[in-house]
């Protein structure tokens, strides 16, 4: 049992969920004093302790029966009501039946499943310990395979076979209704039992895999455009807990300016009641309450970046109460009411899929003036407007004057940029014209360079 | 007073059901082993679902006084902690002069008139003039108390940091006092409307349930309990009619506080029925945006023509 656990709390960690240490010492308290017999008590036990975030129910509901099983009755043995006689009748029949579902006709009618070396065997067979990406996906389909090689589609027409030579050699009709019952029982339990074999199997083989996995600190170096799915769900947690991080810094950082000069008025107001005696000191608060304007770039040439900073913009909304996001391709959409109003991989989807990509029809200019139009009033000397984009505008009017206009109303602004400074000015790219401009740019190619960035950011 | 033993699950449950409460079997599992591991339980869930209640029904439960801490932004230690009663203090020292100048009478010098005064500094800052808040009173009580922190998630995060070390040791230092430790470890409960995300740290610390909305049964059957006066007809068509306002799509969905607002609303009018004038006339009490308001009335209205229409048909 323990064995089991702690190979459960293994596999909910390789499909994301983060269990600590502390948290599974706590679920095993948990277990001890409600004990592992009831098995919904044991079930709720192991998930109060375990998973500390809702969407992450889910995950546990979907593992949890892979490991301690369904509640599925075990097979039966369904000679045991048999007369010896009628038993003796049965083996002869069985062997005169084809030798290739021996095997499984034996497991059916003896009412002992499969051993955990056969069924280790049967997965190997089918290819499992080969997969080169296991995933809970692949399950049926294992499934199905390994039924194939037992020989499952065959056992109808032989189990038919089976009862007519029963039926031939003078056993009792009711009996062999009462087999052909018991035998469909473990029919279908086997089958639980497969499956539930498979599922575990490539849980098990998802957590090998997840630990050989390379380091995340090697992740942080790759450019995000190289990166594979997989790897992708790894980074996306990474900025979430980034931004996290960065949440409470930046609290700490509010905290620590909050003591400014002596506010006299308010102290003077205070102490009436002291008879004017100073004893309680009031500080005018020093607020650090910025503003942000994010403008971002998903067209074809940021698409494979601009998932990862759709999810930086929600961080930061959430972080900073007055942001306002604008997404662009060919114009501009104000998209702060999607981030806030909705979950985060929801946001993601629909703004992305308002922005569809399009053939080279990248308009900054466009959305530029369409942004000093009808959300100029945004920017004020609180603000700072965050850009990011490769600056490529397929050689349309970048609208500079107008660029110009809005970084003098900014306190700052400040351009995320994915390309190598050589790259800049080349071809469509007018980063040259736009740079001299921006009181700071940041090349941001990973996500070291994104968590230096944003650092930077947030202590200005 | 005796201390009432929770030895299982079912116990806790009953408990909670004497209490007016309705526990499904994760909530009755969660607040039994937060008693035994005296663990904090972090429940999360839209508002409105009973998250508050859930801890006001097990301190009755308990017979457990519940010290209740409300957090919102701004809130800083000395609000939830303690604070000194500085005026209070000032009014002791006004009165207390001629006894002052006594004690003093005899002084030297300065520094010996110092000295003593020195010496008299502990009446100054003693328990009568430290003035407790939810905190350190549900730290510092003789009997064992129920600690209801609610909507964390409004508190700023530098707060949390802070709670978290008073939710692990359960002790608490004031510089002029020395360290005050728990007699007794309070049972804690907090909740949280998911408005931000909480820190791993504390979740980690923290027994995690997930209250949602409660299904059609489950709901009838809290409504029959806190309203018993609503005729069992009409409390099933209500309930079902709030159910189905979960399922458009509202700015606020009801809550089961609103529901239950609503089924008193209803006995109050004395409403026979549920027809079309009757929640109308009440919708008010479920929605609170007008938007939302307009919003359902349009689906009563398509539901009822669908109706009509099929037995024109």
């Amino acid at each position: 049992m323990e064995e089991r656990i702690g190979r459960f709390i293994a596999a909910l960690r390789a499909s994301g969920v983060r269990v600590s240490v502390a948290e599974s010492q706590d679920a095993w308290r948990a277990v001890e004093d409600l004990g592992a017999r009831q098995r919904e008590a044991f079930r709720l036990a192991l998930r109060t302790t375990l998973i500390k975030d809702e969407p992450n129910i889910e995950r546990f509901e979907e593992l949890f029966p892979m490991y301690f099983g369904t509640g599925a009755p075990p097979l039966m043995d369904p000679q045991a009501e048999l007369s010896p006689d009628e038993q003796q009748m049965l083996q002869q029949a069985m062997q005169s039946l084809a030798e290739q579902l021996q095997q499984l006709m034996e497991w059916l009618l003896s009412g002992q499943g499969p051993s955990q070396d056969e069924l280790e065997e049967l997965a190997d067979q089918a290819g499992m310990n080969r997969a080169r990406r296991p995933s809970p996906l692949q399950q049926a389909w294992y499934e199905r395979r390994m039924q194939r090689l037992l020989g499952w589609q065959q056992l109808q027409e032989l189990l038919e076979m089976l009862w007519e030579m029963l039926a031939q050699m003078g056993m009792d009709p009711q009996t062999i209704e009462q087999l052909q019952a018991r035998v469909a029982e473990n029919q279908a339990a086997l089958e639980q039992q497969l499956s539930e074999f498979a599922g575990q199997k490539l849980v098990d083989n998802m957590i090998d895999d997840y630990q050989q996995r390379p380091p995340i600190d090697e992740l942080m170096e790759r450019p995000f455009g190289s990166l594979t799915q997989a790897e992708m769900d790894q980074l996306r947690d990474q900025v979430r807990r980034l931004a996290a991080r960065l949440r409470s810094r930046a609290a700490l950082r509010q905290k620590r300016g909050k003591r400014g000069k002596l506010d006299s008025k308010t102290t003077i107001r205070a102490n009436l009641r002291h008879s004017g005696v100073p004893f309680e000191m009031h500080f005018k608060q020093k607020r650090l309450k910025p503003k942000v304007v994010a403008i971002l770039d998903v067209s074809t040439s940021m698409r494979p970046l601009a998932e990862f900073f759709v999810r930086l913009l929600y961080e930061l909304q959430d972080q900073i109460q007055k942001t306002r996001s604008f997404a662009f391709i060919d114009h501009l959409e104000d998209v702060t009411d999607d981030l806030l109003a909705r979950h985060i991989d929801d946001a993601v989807h629909i703004i992305l899929h308002k922005l569809p990509p399009g053939h080279y029809n990248t308009d900054l200019g466009h959305s530029l003036r369409q942004f000093e139009a009808a959300h100029l009033d945004a920017v004020d000397r609180r603000t700072t407007v965050i850009v990011v984009g490769d600056g490529r505008n397929n050689y349309n009017d970048p609208a500079i004057p107008i660029f110009s206009k809005i970084c003098r109303r900014a306190r700052r602004a400040i351009w995320l940029n994915p390309e190598y400074p050589a790259q800049w000015g080349s071809g469509d790219s007018d980063m040259l014209q736009y740079a001299p401009l921006c009181t700071e740019i940041y090349q941001v190619r990973n996500l070291a360079q994104l968590a230096d960035a944003i650092d930077r950011m947030l202590a200005g | 007073m005796a201390e009432q033993i929770f030895d299982t699950v079912d116990a806790v449950k009953r408990a909670l059901e004497g209490c007016l409460y309705i526990a499904s079997d994760e909530i009755a599992t969660v607040v039994y082993l937060a008693e035994k591991l005296g663990k904090p339980v972090l429940a999360e869930g839209p508002a409105g679902v009973g998250k508050t209640e859930l801890s006001k029904a097990w301190a009755a439960a308990t017979n457990r006084p519940l010290v209740r801490m409300q957090c919102y932004e701004g809130l800083d230690e000395s609000k939830a902690l303690y604070e000194w009663e500085y005026a209070k203090q000032m009014l002791y020292t006004q009165l207390l002069r001629d006894k002052l100048a006594d004690l003093l009478a005899g002084a030297s010098s300065l520094s010996d008139a110092a000295d003593r005064l020195a010496n008299e500094e502990d009446v100054f800052f003693s328990e009568r003039f430290l003035l407790q808040r939810p905190l350190l009173r549900a730290i510092n009580s003789d009997t064992p108390t129920v600690l209801l922190v609610d909507e964390i998630d409004r508190a700023d995060a530098e707060f949390e940091a802070f709670l978290l070390e008073v939710l692990s040791d359960f002790q608490v230092t004031v510089p002029e006092l020395g360290t005050i430790v728990a007699r007794h470890h309070p049972t804690v409960f907090l909740t949280s409307n998911n408005t931000r995300e909480l820190s791993e740290a504390l979740k980690r610390r923290c027994l995690y349930i997930y209250i949602d909305y409660p299904s059609t049964e489950e709901e009838l059957q809290i409504v029959r309990l806190k309203v018993p006066d609503l005729q069992p007809k009409l409390a099933r068509q209500a309930v079902e009619a709030v159910q189905a306002l979960r399922n458009i799509d509202l700015r606020k969905n009801p809550s089961v506080s609103e529901t239950l607002d609503w089924a008193r609303a209803l006995v109050t009018l004395n409403a026979q029925a549920l027809d079309k004038a009757t929640m109308e006339n009440t919708l008010t009490v479920l929605l609170k945006y007008e938007a939302d308001v307009a919003r359902a009335r349009r689906a009563l209205r398509l539901e009822e023509e669908a109706r009509r229409g099929r037995k024109d048909w």
